[in-house]
């Protein structure tokens, strides 16, 4: 029990809507049978019932407290059923936990986001958030990066952001397709025509572990200190409690700890990468 | 078109230079123009320009032994490429075409090696630039491999 609630106790919360984002990712609106709330960076467990449960960082805005929006890629058999699952089928949430994005220390500096894949998906969250207290903020840039433009999620996400003020945002892909007129490339490659203001700017990092390795380096050339970068390392999470020791990293465990820690946290955890 | 002092300063590389020394980029470069699908130079070309990119978008790219055209990445405004006219044997490494209607800064590039070494903070700013410039394509590469890798 924690403050009166039992945490292995999940939530009922009816699937309204699945988005469609790619061919194996989907987008699930759920509406919980209580409001919800989470902060962002923070993750849940995501459960079918006599199927199994898995972590997932809602992709939708932390100020929306009768709605949360999960994105799932299909990857094993838990996701796989969840896939199947039409709109007035119920699923269970069980959280929020861990440390999610400090967002209120990043007032008053430009935020640079680097994402990749379905990395996007507490980006976005991230960004719903930062788009709340933009006032309070330098600059916002999203840099995102997907193997071809098929994979690429949130489509109308980068119109849309384009359009908010101290907003901007790139998007590139590894494999072009004959449609596609847009950058190519690592998404890496997206950083070198960026100009930032190095002493008041923080990076956020999220995506496939080669992706957040590469990525991390390169915002260390660019003059980045450890404690400026921001990782988001969704990985290995399982009770999400920190209880079962699957999510240990070095000294920490991701599911409490985490999963957001600042590279200066973990620069000297091995195989943070793998 | 006239290249100006103005319009180095907007672009990242040229940070960091004083005026004194974008005024001899300016002596050393003009502007060229390029239209869609236009080949700014093929892959084992000699090179003789280091070039900017002003306006547009550009694909870089290698070619196979049967003329297949391999396209690798965009080269976007305010990056360099052509870095191997600085460097003998100054054979291009691979092929530039515009994706877009594309305004670059050419560069002299023997202009530019007897500026480097006749003026040291010069040169090794310019160095410096041109092997992050490098080093960042390789960085980028070496990703794409491991991503590949992993599929």
């Amino acid at each position: 029990m924690l403050n009166g609630k039992n945490i292995y106790k999940p939530i009922k919360a009816r699937l309204t809507e699945v988005i469609d984002e790619s061919p194996v990712i989907k987008t699930f609106v759920l509406i919980p049978e209580h409001e919800f709330s989470f902060k962002t960076g923070q993750f849940i467990e995501l459960s079918v019932d006599g199927i199994g449960e898995a972590p997932f960082t809602p992709s939708s805005s932390p100020h929306v407290a009768d709605k949360l929006e999960v994105t799932v890629m299909k990857t094993g058999y838990v996701t796989e059923i969840m896939h199947s699952l039409k709109p007035g089928a119920f699923m269970g949430i069980r959280g929020p936990f861990g440390r999610g994005y400090p967002v209120e220390d990043f007032f008053g500096k430009e935020v640079i986001i680097l994402g990749g894949g379905c990395g996007l998906a507490p980006i976005r969250s991230l960004l719903y958030a930062l788009e709340h207290v933009k006032d309070k903020l330098a600059k916002v840039i999203l840099c995102y990066g997907s193997k071809t433009p098929a994979d690429c999620v949130y489509k109308p996400l980068f119109n849309r952001l384009n359009k908010i003020e101290k907003f901007e945002a790139y998007r590139t892909v590894d494999k072009p397709d004959d449609e596609w007129d847009g950058a190519v490339g690592v998404v890496t490659t997206l950083l070198d025509n960026i100009r930032i203001n190095l002493k008041n700017s923080v990076a956020v990092v999220c995506g496939p572990p080669i992706m957040m390795k590469f990525g991390t380096i390169r915002f260390l050339e660019m003059g980045y200190k450890d404690d400026q970068i921001y990782l988001s390392m969704e990985k290995n999470m399982s009770c999400g409690l920190g209880k079962c020791g699957h999510c240990m990293m070095g000294e920490f465990f991701v599911c409490k700890d985490g999963p957001v820690f600042t590279y200066n946290e973990l620069k000297n955890t091995p195989d943070i990468w793998k | 078109m006239k290249l100006t002092l103005a319009d180095l300063k907007k672009i990242r590389f040229f940070d960091g230079y004083s005026d004194k020394q974008l005024n001899i980029i300016i002596k050393m470069s003009s502007i060229k123009e390029f239209k869609v699908k236009d080949i700014l130079f093929e892959q084992y070309d000699e090179l003789s320009e280091v070039f900017i990119l002003l306006e547009g978008s550009l694909s870089l790219g290698i070619s196979l032994a049967n003329d297949k055209r391999i396209h690798l990445g965009t080269i976007e405004e305010g990056q360099l490429f052509s870095w191997s006219a600085v460097f003998a044997p100054y054979i291009s490494t691979a092929w530039v075409m515009a994706m877009t209607p594309a305004r670059v800064i050419s560069v002299d590039s023997r202009k530019l090696n007897l500026e480097i070494e006749k003026d040291c903070d010069f040169g090794f700013k310019t160095m410096s630039k041109i092997a992050q410039t490098i080093s960042h394509r390789l960085s980028d590469t070496r990703f794409q491999l491991m991503n590949q890798m992993l599929l």
